[in-house]
Formats: structure tokens, sequence, C-alpha cells
């Protein structure tokens, strides 16, 4: 039987309330949005918060807000399916909108928010597992254990980045708010993330995210591919992100190729951006930033689907993703 | 006929619809405790002894060992092996060591965690091909294949394998039983296929006989097969946990334990050699089936008893070897889904027939054409197929509806996305195989309520499928009533005949059968006047003290006549045929494959309620679909990998092609009003089909499924070594 543990649940009414009870509880606080990720986790005991800060009281951070200049402001409570259905985000972030179109479940999307996408756990075969599934194997350093099951000699824990929005938020430099105890701090959301499987965010745990900004759709094209078992849900196995900047001419001038469900973040596929600048997306130059795109890959076997089979149809994948922006 | 062939509502609908329905999570029980079980945490050892936390308060809870058991220590049911209880041997992971029943979750959970088994662990066998222990073999044998290799066109050979799949029924498994009453009389209300094999169960655990041992279904969500035999085990764990603690328990799995102990389909392995003419004839057919049967016998002997009276697949061919073996491993035992063996041998004759045709240059549809089975022919227990042949109407029909007959095959594709198409044919048997309904006796009874109405009593469970609204119509047409003129009472052995399991494609020609025998019978007794509604004749009938209740007993149809020591004669009653097609596309970089149409034909004889009969076949296709190419359940060490629903995948609406469903009724003189069997048959043609349309549109070999993109790669790279990494 999987039954939430016992816990506290705690309601602020304003953000500098929720941050004040995070940093009270420290290690043993969480906050939950739409709680799709961090409830089933806590049923199998891979989160243990005896403190849950639900963070849907909290005014003014649940809108889609389209600024004059073309920017958008997303409140972090917003849902997902919101976004989804969104008419300027789907008019004019296509990619972005379609990442979050690609997530879960309808169901799923009418719970889960934007800020709970982009926070997702990272995700591993040996540690979404039932308690008695884990504890059965010794646990594994993610939670409650001390070594790396998909890389038993490794000083690190290998679970992959699986959310589909994280990808094209970092590839089209997206920003986000965060509230700490000092008031609200603005980063690239690319900054947000760090390659460790447990220590997988930059932030302070009692850090609050607050909004995603996306700059002016102006000057660049974006896509996102999943690769994944079923049409209609799974996790990503692999899900790449391109934004591609081109100038009158068709010569790229900037590139940010971005791979999620490969490694513990969103990794940037650096080789084949230095390719793409200062050539046409032609057929030849997206063959060869395919090829190039998964060196810096961390392909294991932790995740649904053969790591031959990933690390084959990779190229492949980043190949189409950077056509799809021409 | 108001109702036979008529689209009527269910009568189950508007309760499941609103969510009114009982099922047996939802029984609000009095002073019930929850039950738990402790399980073996390796495939295979002995179980030493079980110590007890002595942190934990042990009065709290009630803990029942095999020590305990008042009657035999085994889960009757075929063969008496599996214990309800592990005493010393374990043989497989999560083997029920030790059950609990507490007052509330939290002790419940706190006591099963006091309870360590400690095992010395054996090691396990969990290669079927190097298991020595064979749970059962069969011999089929027709003419003489080894006079004909040598005189044959060509020979054939192909080695063919099929996965396990699992049933995922939309609600696990659970049962509450009460502990015996003032008259010594044990209910247990359950989500059950079949009551009167719990029943069985309970009575030889228990000690008990027939009339103190009472099952009953609640409403059941959803079944495939899946409850058909472990039932029994969680009625007599919940029975032995109510007795020991004198109040009523629920024992109720949640997915995860349901997925991980519950039986699944046996994984298979078909090798064939086929001697085949100039003109495509079958000469002679050499198969070998081998299955894994897991830990215990379970029903694995009538598994693969099923699986090789449908390993030729409907053709015809005079000469005939079928050589079955379902064989002893340390995998959870694997039992009943949807098609019971059928869908294995299906896959393997199939792949072999589009093996043939390839090797002979034939069209596909022109060498099963050439080789379906047609009035007049025998099959290969030398049964003669004189009534409600349809091979050729239901192949004939997809043809029709596809034009897939003038699709070049295996042609050379290119493009990163090539489309194939593929054709399966199939049969089914309709009712138990050989003289199992002979032995089974089956009852129905029909008695006229004091208001006219008419209360039809049959031990046949709605799993889903349909049976309620089927029987009634069945019912209704024979009294010559209304619909709402018919009430059928619940599944339950204290009121209702044993009118057999529900599986085995049988509740609509056997069950369905016996009640408009039945109904005929009071029809005629009440007579009357027909022009006045039967509901006032009946009434009327038993005011007067007409004897308003009859009960009938299966007879097999004249003619029908089994040898089981041979494997000769009459394996069914009768077939039914069906013919898929199935087109996908390929993407030759990922090996991600789209099934873009799918189109079946189904020969059911009759359908008596036609919108549920393509909701079976719809549903059917979509699991055989997922079985081809999808639902991937593997274990490790013996414990299955796919615990959870997250890993453990099929496809879901938006993953289901278009479908047309196209339905061939042939009439079968036995079968009320025509009718045969339907919800097995659609397991049957779906992964053939697939794998084939996946082979024209790749040229790749499919001889395994699930074909996986994984699996599809390994097979390019075999034929495409220059793109290997």
């Amino acid at each position: 039987m999987l039954r939430l543990p016992t816990f506290t649940y705690h309601r602020p009414q304003t953000a500098a309330e929720a941050v004040a009870l995070a940093s009270e509880h420290g290690r043993e606080a969480m906050y939950v949005a739409g709680g799709t990720d961090l409830y089933p986790n806590m049923k199998r005991r891979q989160q243990t918060p005896t403190h849950v800060i639900s963070l849907q009281d909290l005014p003014g951070i649940g809108a889609v807000e389209v600024h004059p200049q073309g920017g958008v402001r997303i409140g972090a409570m917003t849902k997902l399916s919101t976004i989804e259905h969104h008419p300027h985000l789907r008019q004019h972030f296509p990619a972005f909108a379609h990442a979050v179109r690609e997530i879960s479940t309808p169901l799923l999307r009418n719970m889960g928010t934007i800020g709970g996408n982009l926070l997702l756990d990272t995700r591993c075969s040996y540690y979404d597992q039932s308690h008695e599934w884990r504890e059965s194997i010794d646990f594994c350093m993610k939670k409650d254990g001390a070594i790396c099951w998909v890389a038993p000699g490794s000083p690190r824990c290998w679970a992959v980045q699986s959310s589909d929005t994280v990808p094209v938020v970092c590839a089209m430099e997206c920003d986000v708010e965060l509230v700490g105890k000092n008031g609200p701090r603005r980063l690239r959301a690319s900054e947000l993330y760090r390659d460790d499987g447990i220590q997988y965010l930059t932030k302070q745990p009692e850090e609050l995210l607050t909004y995603l900004y996306l700059p002016p759709a102006t000057g660049f094209k974006a896509s996102y591919l999943k690769l994944r078992r079923r049409d209609s849900f799974d996790f990503p196995v692999l899900g790449v992100a391109a934004c591609v900047w081109t100038g009158v001419d068709g010569v790229v001038t900037k590139a940010n190729i971005r791979l999620g469900g490969a490694g513990s973040y969103a990794i940037p596929a650096s080789e084949s951006e230095k390719l793409l600048v200062g050539s046409k997306l032609t057929d030849e130059v997206i063959a060869a930033a395919g090829t190039a795109a998964m060196k810096p890959a961390r392909t294991m076997d932790n995740t649904d689907g053969d790591v031959y089979w990933r690390k084959k149809v990779a190229p492949v994948f980043v190949a189409r993703a950077i056509a799809a922006c021409r | 006929m108001a109702f036979v062939g008529a689209f009527t509502r269910r009568p189950d609908a508007d309760a499941k619809v609103r969510g009114a329905a009982r099922y047996v999570a939802d029984l609000d029980v009095p002073d019930a405790w929850l039950g738990g079980t402790v399980r073996a945490d390796v495939a295979r050892g002995r179980l030493v002894r079980i110590d007890r936390d002595p942190g934990f308060d042990f009065t709290r809870v009630v803990v029942v060992t095999a020590a305990d058991i008042p009657g035999r220590n085994v889960v009757a049911l075929i063969t008496d092996d599996q214990p309800l209880l592990a005493q010393d041997a374990i043989e497989h992971h999560g083997e029920p060591i030790a059950l609990v029943a507490a007052p509330d979750r939290a002790t419940l959970l706190a006591a099963l965690a006091a309870l360590r088994p400690v095992i010395a662990a054996r090691t396990p066998c969990f290669d079927m091909e190097a298991s020595a222990v064979v749970w059962k073999r069969i011999a089929i044998d027709r003419g003489d294949v080894d006079a004909v290799w040598a005189k044959a066109h060509r020979v054939v050979e192909g080695t063919f394998h099929t996965g396990s799949q699992e049933q995922m029924y939309i609600e696990p498994q659970g049962c509450v039983a009460w502990p015996p009453d003032r008259h010594g009389v044990v209910v247990v209300r359950g989500s059950l296929q079949c009551p009167y094999y719990v029943q069985k169960a309970l009575m030889a655990a228990l000690d008990l006989p027939a009339e103190r041992a009472r099952v009953v279904a609640c409403t059941v969500g959803g079944g495939f097969g899946g409850k058909e035999d472990y039932p029994s085990v969680i009625a007599c764990h919940a029975a032995l946990l109510a007795r020991a603690a004198g109040r009523p328990v629920k024992l109720l799995f949640d997915r995860h334990e349901d997925l991980a102990v519950t039986p699944k389909r046996h994984p298979c392995r078909v090798w064939h050699r086929t001697a085949v003419a100039a003109d495509g004839t079958l000469l002679a057919m050499d198969i070998d089936v081998r299955m894994d049967g897991g830990a215990y016998t379970t029903l694995s002997p009538v598994v693969l008893s099923r699986g090789v009276l449908h390993a030729t697949g409907p053709y015809r061919c005079a000469n005939v070897r079928v050589r079955g073996a379902v064989v002893a491993t340390n995998h959870v035992p694997y039992g009943a889904f949807r098609g019971f063996g059928a869908p294995q041998t299906c896959f393997a004759v199939e792949r072999q027939m589009d093996r043939i045709a390839t090797e002979l240059g034939m069209h596909p549809v022109a060498l099963r054409r050439h080789n379906a089975l047609a009035p007049g022919d025998r099959t290969a227990t030398g049964q003669l197929l004189d009534d409600s042949v349809a091979a050729h109407a239901v192949l004939d029909a997809v043809v029709a509806e596809t034009g897939c007959a003038r699709m070049p095959w295996r042609t050379q594709k290119r493009g990163r996305r090539r489309r194939g198409f593929g054709v399966s044919l199939f049969w089914h048997g309709a009712g138990f195989t050989g003289s199992g309904e002979t032995k089974l006796k089956s009852r129905v009874a029909a008695a006229v309520l004091a208001d006219g109405r008419v209360e039809v009593a049959a031990a046949a469970t709605e799993i889903g499928q349909g049976t309620e609204a089927m029987l009634r119509a069945i019912a209704a047409d024979s009294l010559g009533c209304g619909a709402a003129d018919v009430a059928l009472t619940e599944p339950d052995t204290g009121r209702a005949p044993d009118s057999g399991p529900t599986v085995a494609s049988r509740t609509c020609m056997i069950v369905g059968g016996l009640v408009a025998q039945a109904c005929r019978q009071l029809r005629d007794r009440v007579g009357g006047d027909e022009a006045r509604p039967f509901r006032d004749r009946a009434a009327a009938f038993v005011r007067d003290g007409g004897d308003g209740r009859v009960e009938v007993e299966y007879h097999a149809p004249p003619g029908i006549v089994w040898d089981e020591a041979n494997y000769r004669g009459d394996a069914y009653p009768v077939y039914g045929y069906g013919a898929d097609v199935v087109e996908v596309e390929v993407d030759v970089a990922t090996f991600a494959v789209k099934v873009l149409r799918f189109c079946t034909a189904i020969d059911v004889g009759r359908a008596i309620q036609p919108g549920l009969v393509r909701g079976q076949i719809e549903g059917g296709s979509l699991q055989a679909l997922g079985f081809g190419h999808l639902e991937v359940v593997t274990t490790q060490a013996g414990r299955l990998r796919q615990d959870r629903m997250a890993t453990c995948i099929i496809p879901t609406a938006v993953d289901a092609p278009p479908m047309r469903v196209l339905l061939v009724e042939r009439p079968f003189q036995h079968g009320p009003f025509g009718a045969k069997g339907v919800g097995e048959m659609p397991a049957d043609g779906g992964a053939p089909a697939l794998a084939a349309a996946i082979e024209d549109a790749i040229g790749i070999a499919v001889d395994a499924v699930p074909a996986t993109p994984e699996r599809l790669l390994a097979a390019w790279l075999q034929t495409h070594p220059e793109e290997a990494l």
C-alpha cells in the first residue's frame, strides 16, 4: 500500500510568509504547487518532508501577463493547461506551448504548474521506485543510500533531468525570478540548474520560484522534440530544444541547443551550436550538428529505452529539432 | 426479435457512469479490519522461520501462517501444488508467507514490517528452455509429416517469440471475507470472474462443505482473464484472516502489489517447419510450442491446450505434428489473459505464413486464401468443420474494405518514414476446450416472480464486457417479453446455479444458450394467448399455482466427441473466425511505429448486442496491438521490472489507431440465436498483422513481439551493419 506519510501542511498567504516557513523548517520543509510530482514521490518515500508548504494562496503568481514590448511574464502557479491553451503563447512561443502540451496527460496538466515543472525532481530507474523496492537494493545515494546503481564507482548521482519545459526555457534564454530571505532576484533560467542528480538546482532551499520571463519573440525560432515510447504520455527519453537566431541572409548568428533526458541538467550541445553559427541551415550542416550533439550527453541505463537505441537515434532527433527552426 | 441484434441500453451503465456502482473497495463493512500479506523477497529458497520484531505488540493484530489453515494448504484449481501460504519451499518472488489483519492501515503496515521471514536462498531457474520440470505436454498428430519433407517444393522454418503481457484491468484485485456466521457459513465478496472457482478453493482451504462457502461477485472493474484464478488466493487469504480475527477482513491489493504478484500472459516460443507445394498448398506442418508456466501449475495445462489447438491457424493441412510443453520456472505463475495461449501460437503461425509467402513470391492474402479452412475441411485433431465456417468470409471482408490484396508485399521502400501493411487470419474455439463443457455440466435457472417478471439465475459475471445486457436480450426474446421484465440475479453461489466460469468466450454461447433454453421452456409452460403481454400471463400462471421455475443443464450438441487421451476429435463445439489488416508507418531513424489504420472482420455467429460486440472487438484489438509493439513485461531475478503504471505501459485512447470493425455473422445452429463467442478472439490477430506491416515497411524480419524500437533497431543493424555506432 502506497500511502502518504504524516506531515504538517501549511498555507501561507504571502511569499514572504512562505519563505519564512521554509527557512524555519529548513531541510524538513518543501513547497508544493500542483502536487503532481511531490505527492507521488512522498508516497514512495523518495521525498519525505515533514512540513509541506502550499503555495496555492499566494497572490499574483497564477497568471500569464503579456507585456507591450512582447515579453511574457508567467506566474509560477499558472496551470500547465492554461499555458497550453493560451492563444498568445501558442502563436508567439509555439515551441514552449508545445513542450507544455507534451507533459503527461490533460488531467495532470490541469493540476500541475509551470513552476513545479521547472523544478521537477530528477528521475532514475533506481530512484523512482517504491520504498520497499529501493530498500531491497539497499537504496541509492539520491535517497537513503550511499551508492549510485547506474555507475557504482561514481562519486555523484546521475539521475536525469526529465522536465519538458526546462530545455526550452534554457535554450530560449528565459529568466526566472526567485524570492528569498533578502527579497526577489532575477536570473537566467539556465543558471537555475546544475549538473548533479541530487543538487540539481542552484537556488537555496527556501528560495521560492515566482515568475518565468519569456523574452520578446523576435529574431529567433525555437523547437522542442520529445522522444518517448507512447505519443499519449511518458517522460522524455530525450527532449531536444533548439533555438536559432538568424540574420536576414539566413546565416545563423546564435544557436542554443539543449538536451533534456540525457543527463542531470539540460545539457548544452556546444559543438553543435558552434557548427551552426556562421552557416545557413542546410541539410548537411544540420546533419553534422546532430552528430556532434551527443558528445556531451551522458546516456546511461537509468531511463526507459535501451542505451544503444537512445544513442543511435539521438543525432537524428537533434537534427530534426534544428531543422524545425528553419 | 426485439432485443437480439438491436442496440439496447446496458443495465449496468447508469450506475457505472454515475460512479454509484459498488466495487469491492467501496463496500462499507462495519468493524472490518484490513488485511495484508508478508511475501518472499527471493525467487527460490527454503523458509527457515519467521522472526517477529519484539518491539511490535502483536496482540494488536492477527497473524495467520500455514500452520493456521484448517483445511488443505493448497489453492485448489487443477493440480494441488500451489500452497496458500509457503510452509517450506519458496518458488517465486512475492510468494505469500504470512497474513496480517489489523484495525487500521498504520498498524497493518507496522505489523507487516515487524514480520521477517528468514529464507535460505536456492538457485532459481528463469530460462524456460533450460527447465527440466514440465507441467504439461500435449501432442497432436495427423497424417505423416515425415513422409512429406522430401517431396515438398519448399520447406520453410521459423522460430517465433512472444513476451508476457499484463491485463491491466481498471480495478485492482481484492476480496472481503466474513467469519463463519452462526450457521457456519463463510461469505466472501470480491472482484472476481468465477464465483464457483473461488468456492471450490474456499472449501478446500477451510474444510467446508459447499453450502457453507458462499461467494458473491461484486461489480467488477475488468478482468481479461486476470481474475479467473487469482481471486481464489485472495479470497482464501481474506477468509483465513476473518476466521482468525472473528470479524470481517478486507484484503485489497493496490496497483503495485497487483502488478507484482498476479498472473500474466505466458511467454512463449514456437518453432515451425512447413512443407509447401509450388502453388502454396500446405503439405505438412511441424510445430513445437514451449511456454513458461512459472512456479506453479495454475491454469498452464489448459492455456497450453488452447495454444496447441490453435497452432496451425485456420488452415487446411493433411499432415500435422504439434508438440507442446509448458514448463516450470521460478517466475510468478503465469495465467489466464484474453486469448489464453492462442495469441502466442497465432502470432507464430501467421508470421510463418508470411515467411512462406515471401519465399514463394506469393501475396500473403493469396497464400491465406489458398489454404483457409472451408466447410468440409478437417482440423489437425480431425474435427470436421461443417457449420458456421467463416475463414474465407472474414478474409474477403477485410480485403474488400482495405484493398490489401492489391498492395505489393515486401517491395523495397524508401524515405525516412516507410509504410507497410500486414494481414492476419485467425480462429478461436468458442467455449471450453475438449470435453470441458460436458464435464462442467453448467446449469442456469429461470423463475417467474410474483409480478410476472422473470428472474434469470446464472453465475456469469458482468466484468465490463456486457454480460448483463447480452443475457437479458436473449432472455427477453426467448420469453417474448420486454427487457425490463427480465431480472438477473447477482453472481452468488448461494443463489445462482453453477453456470461455469466467465472465461473462454463461453458466456454468450454456453450460458446464453442455457438461458435461451430455460426461457423457451418457461414460455411454453406459461402458455396462453401470446397476444397478451407475457408478464400478465406469467403472473397469472404462478398465481394459479403453476410451477414457474425451470432449471436446465448443458449437454453437448449431438455428434460432438472429444478424445482427451489422444487429442483427437471435436476440440470445440465451433470456432469463430477473424481477419485483421494493419497499416503502419515506421520511422527508420527512430524505429517508432505508428499504426495508421486498423481494420478487422470478426465472425461471431450472431451479434446479440452489436454495440457491445464492437466494443469488445475494439478493446481486444487494441490490447493485441499493444502486445505487438508496446507492452514490455520483463523480470529481473524473478521480480517484475515494470511494477507500476508509469513503467508497465499499455496503449491509451490517444495511442489507438482509427479502427474499422466489420461484423460477419455466420450463425451456428447450436448457439443462441446463432451466436458463438467474441471475448478472446480480437486478442489473436493484431500482433502478427502489426509485425507483418513493420516487416513490409522496412524489410526486416519481425519474429518476436513486442516489436519495440530497440528490437527493431537491433534487427535492422543485422542487415545494415554499416549503420552501427
